[in-house]
């Protein structure tokens, strides 16, 4: 079997399985205070008007370049922001208003891995105390049990089985990512969120997280939503990808059409600007004009068309909504 | 318990030191730090020791009592110290002294801490609202015009329960708000580490965050922070109970026995009588002020990691 079949394959499978998360018209807005009385005087968009879907199994990389909104949609689902409005539906249960210890109940099967290795451990706690701590939260243990069945996990996660009795400060941030993945794995949940997990990390272990994730999904039944900048990063990983633009997403589709034939402008400019290894190649690269607008005060219209080399007067007017212009294809565009 | 760590300890002799025990071993290797240590342990030891160690073997009331036969006589080898103007032992009052200023500035320190934690860790980590109206309540706490609050209230209340704790609630309900402000600062700067959210994200409570991964995190500044505040309560303590309105008199503390050195003639010609307790409670405060000192740099959030 080739690669390109393998792919085929997975592609094939995962579409007949079931949503595991469902997110609709999801909004998060930051208040933005001002004056004397600290009054709210306007909201940053950073989320605004996201729907999309993942199916058990998958990964659906978002992208997007700084400042666009991809950790706030991540933060969302999870439920530690609160949503503005919109829907998420985990396993088809509304999670979108619950708190308390209803939320804290259902975070059991939704975990993070996040982005800076060194801010994410707690500095007083010993990292066989930082994994245990998800479990102890949920179940009543005996100790012993408990210990050996956390080394065997950080040996899982390639890590050696005395770095129960350590520190996070005595670790390097790959190993750091590591004892993070192992904590998000310790509730064996559903879905997990990683927000930029090697953004921080040097390229020469990037790949080997990236690696590691990609076991572990297969092995645990994981889903992820994967959010990152580095376009090569989420073609790794990703089963699909979405786009992200001023706190909209302007296009979702599978791997291999994302990156094959981009149809949103943006995602084109996106792609147009990847180093290409082989010299030989002449690549035409799109440079975007200008800087991205401000969340707090987004354009009319298509978020993207200040900016876009094809835009139109009708740009300016409608906001285009996001549609499968071809199978399992979504843009958000009036060319298409 | 202790068999199960030495036998955790055999089997993995590279255990890691704690971030605590690491702040301990830098601690004991100060000197200063540790010669006040060893002097504020002695006092401590002396003064609760006081009943059995005291020339004049006596329960509280006696040490009180006025003899007249015995009035200001300078130091000898029956009074070491000599007595003051009321007859009683210096030495024997010097040690009882020591108990009631120990207390009294360990308890309120204790109660400052207390609610100033509480209250500051709360409006720090929940924000909004909720910090609004705690703050603005410190805020008028610390309004207060301290001496005078202090005087009447202790003045109302001394006969309710007893002086020494009406004193000690009296301070502690009145000063806390400037370890609120200190702990909600601290707790701003603090939560905005992701591992706060990742607390949230495995299934933490949100006072279970403050007190299982913010507290342990800002507990050195506050450490430090207590033993500035005992240092400055001992003080005043003694600046309320020689001006005459903190323990009440009959009851002997460094201040009380300070008291004394308010008549020229006391202080001019009688230098035994004030001296002691003069240079105890300086000692003592210069002691608790290195020990704070050499808490601030073994806790040092640099050298922990």
């Amino acid at each position: 079997m080739t690669t390109r079949d393998f792919i085929q394959d997975r592609i094939d499978s995962l579409e007949n399985r079931d949503v595991l998360l469902e997110v609709q018209n999801l909004k998060t807005y930051y208040p933005v205070t001002g004056g004397f009385f600290k009054r709210t005087v306007g909201h940053v968009k950073a989320v605004d008007d996201v729907s999309f879907t993942i199916r058990k199994g998958e990964t659906l990389g978002l992208v997007g370049e700084s400042g666009c909104g991809k950790s706030t949609t991540g933060r969302t689902i999870l439920r530690l922001l609160k949503p503005t409005d919109g829907q998420i539906l985990f396993e088809g249960k509304e999670i979108t208003k619950i708190s308390g210890s209803k939320l804290q109940k259902a975070r059991r099967d939704f975990q993070m891995v996040f982005q800076d290795p060194y801010a994410s451990l707690n500095p007083m706690q010993m990292v066989g105390d930082i994994i245990a701590e998800p479990i102890l939260n949920y179940e009543k243990r005996n100790r012993k049990e408990l210990e050996q069945e956390i080394k065997s996990l950080l040996t899982r996660v390639g890590l050696p089985e005395a770095a129960y009795y350590k520190y996070a400060h005595e670790f390097s941030g790959g190993q750091r990512q590591r004892i993070g993945i192992a904590r998000a794995l310790a509730l064996n949940p559903k879905l997990i969120v990683a927000d930029e997990p090697v953004s921080a990390l040097d390229v020469s272990v990037q790949s080997q997280v990236l690696n590691l994730l990609k076991e572990l999904q297969i092995e645990f039944d994981l889903t992820y939503l994967f959010i990152a900048h580095d376009l090569s990063v989420v073609k790794h990983m990703s089963d699909r990808i979405g786009v992200m633009y001023l706190g909209n997403l302007v296009e979702v589709a599978s791997n291999r059409d994302l990156y094959k034939e981009p149809l949103h402008p943006y995602t084109q400019a996106l792609i147009s600007a990847i180093p290409e290894p082989n010299t030989a190649i002449k690549k035409e690269r799109i440079v975007l004009e200008g800087d991205v607008p401000s969340p707090q005060n987004p354009p009319t219209g298509c978020p993207f068309h200040t900016r876009c080399p094809m835009a139109m007067e009708v740009c300016s007017k409608e906001k285009p909504p996001l549609k499968e212009v071809r199978p399992g294809h979504h843009v958000a565009c009036v060319l298409y | 318990m202790a068999s199960s760590n030495t036998l955790t300890q055999q089997k993995k002799p590279e255990r890691s030191l704690s971030p605590w025990q690491i702040a301990r071993k830098k601690f004991i290797h100060n000197k200063l730090a540790m010669i006040s240590t060893v002097f504020i342990l002695i006092v401590t030891a002396l003064s609760f020791a006081a009943p059995f160690l005291a020339p004049y073997l006596s329960p509280i009331p006696d040490v009180s009592r006025v003899n007249i036969g015995s009035m200001n006589i300078p130091p000898n080898s029956e009074h070491i110290l000599g007595t003051d103007k009321s007859g009683r032992d210096v030495l024997t009052r010097l040690f009882y002294g020591g108990r009631i200023s120990l207390v009294v500035g360990f308890s309120a320190t204790l109660m400052v801490i207390t609610l100033g934690t509480l209250v500051g860790s709360i409006a720090g980590f929940f924000g909004g609202l909720v910090d609004n109206i705690l703050m603005r309540f410190t805020d008028f706490v610390l309004n207060f015009p301290f001496l005078v609050f202090v005087i009447v209230l202790n003045t109302i209340l001394r006969d309710t329960i007893d002086g020494v704790s009406v004193l000690i609630i009296v301070i502690g309900v009145l000063s806390w708000g400037g370890v609120a402000r200190l702990v909600r600062s601290k707790i701003l700067a603090e939560k905005e580490n992701e591992y706060v959210l990742a607390a949230l994200s495995i299934g933490c409570s949100p006072m279970k965050v403050i007190r299982k991964h913010l507290l342990p995190n800002v507990m050195s500044t506050i450490i430090v922070q207590a033993t500035l505040i005992f240092a400055s309560m001992i003080v005043v303590e003694s600046a309320l109970s020689y001006l005459g309105f903190g323990v009440p008199q009959s009851v002997p503390s460094w201040g009380n026995m300070l008291s004394s050195a308010n008549e020229p003639d006391v202080l001019q010609g009688k230098p035994w009588i004030w001296m002691p307790p003069a240079l105890i409670l300086t000692l003592t405060i210069l002691s608790i002020n290195f020990i704070g000192e050499g808490l601030k740099d073994a806790l040092n959030p640099k050298s922990l990691r």
